[in-house]
């Protein structure tokens, strides 16, 4: 394995228990909570036990919800040198009650702050915001967005609307206003007042709403292109976690294709759809798929530009879990490197290693 | 090949793998209702998970969707990270016996156990 180490872009963590936040929920919440539960939702069956790596409880604890477990399990294990929280339960967004939804997310911020980035500086934080509610996810970067170790709004894949789309734009603003990224994690589609699962409705197993996880990004990001966000706000990036990597090679090609012939109908996207992948897109490497041979594999990791784009991820503890170790065949160290060290050390303002171009 | 003695029948439930440290290898022993024995390297050859910590279960099969039937109870590890099902006799994935893509084999390597007057031994 590369010597540099690995900074792991997806890092689950999580709560012992729902009353870790009540610190910070007002009185309100937590009685509707000891009365009713939580009441947020939005995921189906999962894989492994709840979702989770069954070798990641623990004794007994929650998955994920032990700093010093996971410093052992995960960190000291794959060398991983700094970790990028996407926590558990950015869900929260899909509660109806707005005040309800924000005031969850806002305990969960707070909870992350005090309990983890203050406690390991190898930690960076994702803030989870109401994302069906534009004017209060503002406010929550607002009102956490400085922290030095908050570096990127987060959302799950499954929305009402595509995400580059007008109403979303004041987000985008609070994001670069306090020099944070935008990030998608997959999850919550076709729950809530979500749009499907699929374009073709609500598929009954697991297997079929994992697969078709790749159609809610590809709209996702589209979305981005030919609202002119990244016209807009040129700065802006946005990161795609864990809908695989594989398909956007020949996702881009047809946006290319097809922006050659229907380009008057969105003038204002200048460039090719790919150009704006190279430089305002990154996406997670999880899961990766597991190509037939190794020809082809090069040939997609090149033809997706992983060499910039791919941010290892690792989903720890899910139980798709990918190894930094063993996921990837063999690749040439540089590439590799990259993939697992330096692109996110740049996009994040990491420290580099030596001998890593800037 | 070395016999490694590993412990009295006793300590090794049924149901649940016990795990061992033998010649530098880490192993999961496993003893079946009819108490016969079985060991597992405990790596995954998928991506190197410890494999016997994962759940002991069976092979669920199903003559049509919807209805369910069970064989080989309690002989199939399930690996605790992305669920691939190993038949703890053979240590074959049970879907691919065979090599599969890319860099792995996904056969675990397996070795023998004997019992003799209550004392267990792996051969390694
Ligand atoms: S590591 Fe065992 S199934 Fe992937």
């Amino acid at each position: 394995m590369t010597n540099l180490g690995v900074i792991d872009c997806d890092i689950h963590h999580n709560i012992p228990d729902i009353k870790a936040i009540f610190p910070y929920l007002p009185r309100r919440y937590k009685e509707q909570i000891e009365t009713w539960g939580p009441l947020h939702g939005g995921f189906g069956h999962n894989g492994g036990r709840h979702g989770r790596r069954f070798d990641a409880f623990p004794d007994g604890e929650q998955a994920g919800s032990n700093l010093d477990f996971m410093i052992k399990q995960h960190f000291e294990e794959y060398n991983v040198k700094y970790g990028i929280l996407t926590g558990e339960f950015s869900s929260a967004a899909m509660v109806g009650d707005p005040y309800y939804a924000a005031a969850l997310c806002s305990a969960y911020n707070d909870y992350t702050i005090e309990h983890w980035l203050e406690k390991d500086q190898r930690l960076r934080g994702s803030i989870v915001i109401p994302y069906h509610d534009i004017a209060a996810s503002v406010k929550e970067i607002e009102r956490v967005g400085s922290h030095p170790q908050m570096v990127q709004a987060y959302v799950l894949g499954g929305a009402a609307h595509p995400y580059g789309q007008r109403n979303y734009h004041p987000i985008y603003e609070a994001c670069l206003k306090h020099g944070l990224h935008f990030a998608i994690h997959v999850g919550a589609e076709g729950a809530s007042r979500n749009a499907t699962t699929t374009g073709a409705g609500y598929p009954s197993y697991y297997i079929e709403g994992r697969a078709a996880r790749p159609q809610v990004f590809m709209a996702h990001m589209a979305s981005f292109v030919f609202e002119g966000v990244f016209e807009l706000y040129p700065e802006l990036k946005v990161i795609f976690i864990e809908a695989g990597v594989f398909w956007i090679a020949p996702y881009f090609w047809r946006l290319d294709q097809d922006w050659k012939a229907l380009r008057p109908q969105t003038p204002w996207v200048e460039k090719k759809p790919s150009e704006y992948l190279q430089t305002n897109m990154y996406y997670g490497s999880q899961p990766l798929e597991e190509v037939p041979n190794k020809a082809l594999f090069d040939q997609m990791l090149e033809a997706s530009f992983a060499k910039d784009r791919m941010l290892f991820c690792s989903d720890y503890p899910h139980w798709d879990f990918d190894s930094p170790k063993l996921t990837f065949p063999k690749m040439e160290k540089s590439l590799l490197d990259n993939v697992l060290y330096n692109n996110a050390a740049k996009l994040y303002g990491l420290p580099l290693q030596n001998g890593t171009e800037e | 090949m070395a016999r490694h003695y590993i412990g009295t029948t006793d300590q090794f439930p049924v149901g649940e793998a016990t795990l061992v440290q033998v010649g530098g290898r880490k192993l999961g022993i496993y003893r079946f209702d009819d108490d016969q024995f079985h060991a597992l390297l405990n790596y995954c050859p998928h991506q190197g998970a410890e494999l016997c910590r994962g759940p002991v279960t069976s092979w669920l099969r199903s003559p049509k969707p919807g209805e369910f039937q069970y064989e080989k109870e309690g002989e199939i590890v399930r690996c605790p990270w992305h669920g691939w099902e190993f038949d703890i006799r053979s240590g074959c994935m049970v879907v691919d016996h065979k090599v599969r893509t890319l860099t792995y084999d996904v056969t675990v390597e397996r070795f023998d156990v004997s019992v003799d007057e209550g004392k267990v031994y792996v051969k390694i």
